[in-house]
């Protein structure tokens, strides 16, 4: 028997769908049965998709900055690798 | 595999980039310097990592001559970064100090009794979504606050993963690192994210 801690232990899994079918079939028969574990679920995954609206794309424009500087530089003295040499 | 009928957009970046041209390397910093620099992170402290970001940029210079585009763009910018990294961690003789041992976050494991079931619930379900979230400025700072105290390791694993779509070989692969070790680091990483929206969530203080 699945209890809600094991559910909550390989919530992750089940989320990115990496369970066994096996292992799947009883986490689905015990989110059937179980209120508390159906809001566990749906809270963790609402969790990872804010962390993913959150963290992509703001990039920090100071340290973009740095990095064009250095290679700006670093291309100055750059030369292609057939290029013709002066 | 036909004609392609449409030119590859990164194909043309990495042509330009083979060029030297300028403009395609802003546009390829501001494209993937925030995932290299999550990789870099799982190694070292903030601006050490920054500087290794700089470094490898003027490192791809002369290496994107030797990209094949058989990995793609991304994961051959997050190897170098890696690569750097480690060089950096063995002439320093540090090691990434990780505990891989439990997947249960200990707060979310004291609410459960002892025969396994829920002592204290989840009691809300959560009414942010994720497009809401960006709205909700509160919760948004509370996030950041809250992402930039996980340990290293873990943010980075999550950031590779979610945020730069990763696939799992991948990140396991840049971060050298075991899959089942990753599905530590994702769930423990992703439970203390739901711990923290709980909270705000019922106290509105984060
Ligand atoms: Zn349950």
């Amino acid at each position: 028997m699945l209890m809600c801690r094991d559910l909550a232990d390989i919530a992750s899994d089940y989320i990115d769908g990496e369970l066994t079918s096996r292992q799947n079939l009883s986490v689905k028969m015990h989110l059937m049965m179980c209120k508390h574990c159906r809001t566990f679920i749906g809270n963790l995954r609402a969790s990872t998709e804010m962390m993913k609206a959150h963290s992509s794309g703001r990039p920090n424009e100071e340290f973009m900055r740095r990095i064009d500087e250095r290679v700006a530089e670093a291309l100055k003295t750059w030369e292609p690798e057939d290029g013709d040499k002066n | 595999m036909g004609t392609k009928a449409h030119p590859d957009p990164q194909g043309l970046l990495i042509d330009e980039l083979k060029l030297g041209s300028s403009s395609a390397y802003k546009e390829a910093v501001r494209e993937y310097s925030p995932g290299m620099l999550a990789v870099a992170r799982f190694y070292m402290d903030h601006s050490s990592a920054e500087e290794v970001v700089q470094d490898c940029w003027v490192t791809v210079i002369d290496a994107i001559h030797k990209f094949e585009g058989r990995s793609g763009l991304k994961t051959w910018l997050h190897r170098i970064v890696a690569n750097r990294c480690k060089n950096k961690l063995r002439s320093s003789n540090r090691e990434v100090a990780t505990d891989f041992s439990e997947s249960l976050d200990p707060e979310l494991a004291d609410r459960f009794n002892a025969t396994g079931r829920w002592d204290l619930p989840p009691k809300l379900k959560f009414h942010e979504s994720a497009d809401t979230l960006m709205e909700n400025d509160a919760l948004s700072g509370c996030l950041d606050k809250h992402l930039s105290a996980l340990p290293e390791t873990q943010r980075s694993a999550l950031m590779l993963y979610e945020a730069h779509q990763h696939k799992s070989e991948d990140v396991c692969n840049i971060l050298d690192i075991s899959a089942s070790n990753l599905r530590v680091l994702l769930h423990r990483a992703r439970q203390k994210i739901f711990l923290m929206v709980e909270t705000f969530q019922e106290t509105g203080k984060c």
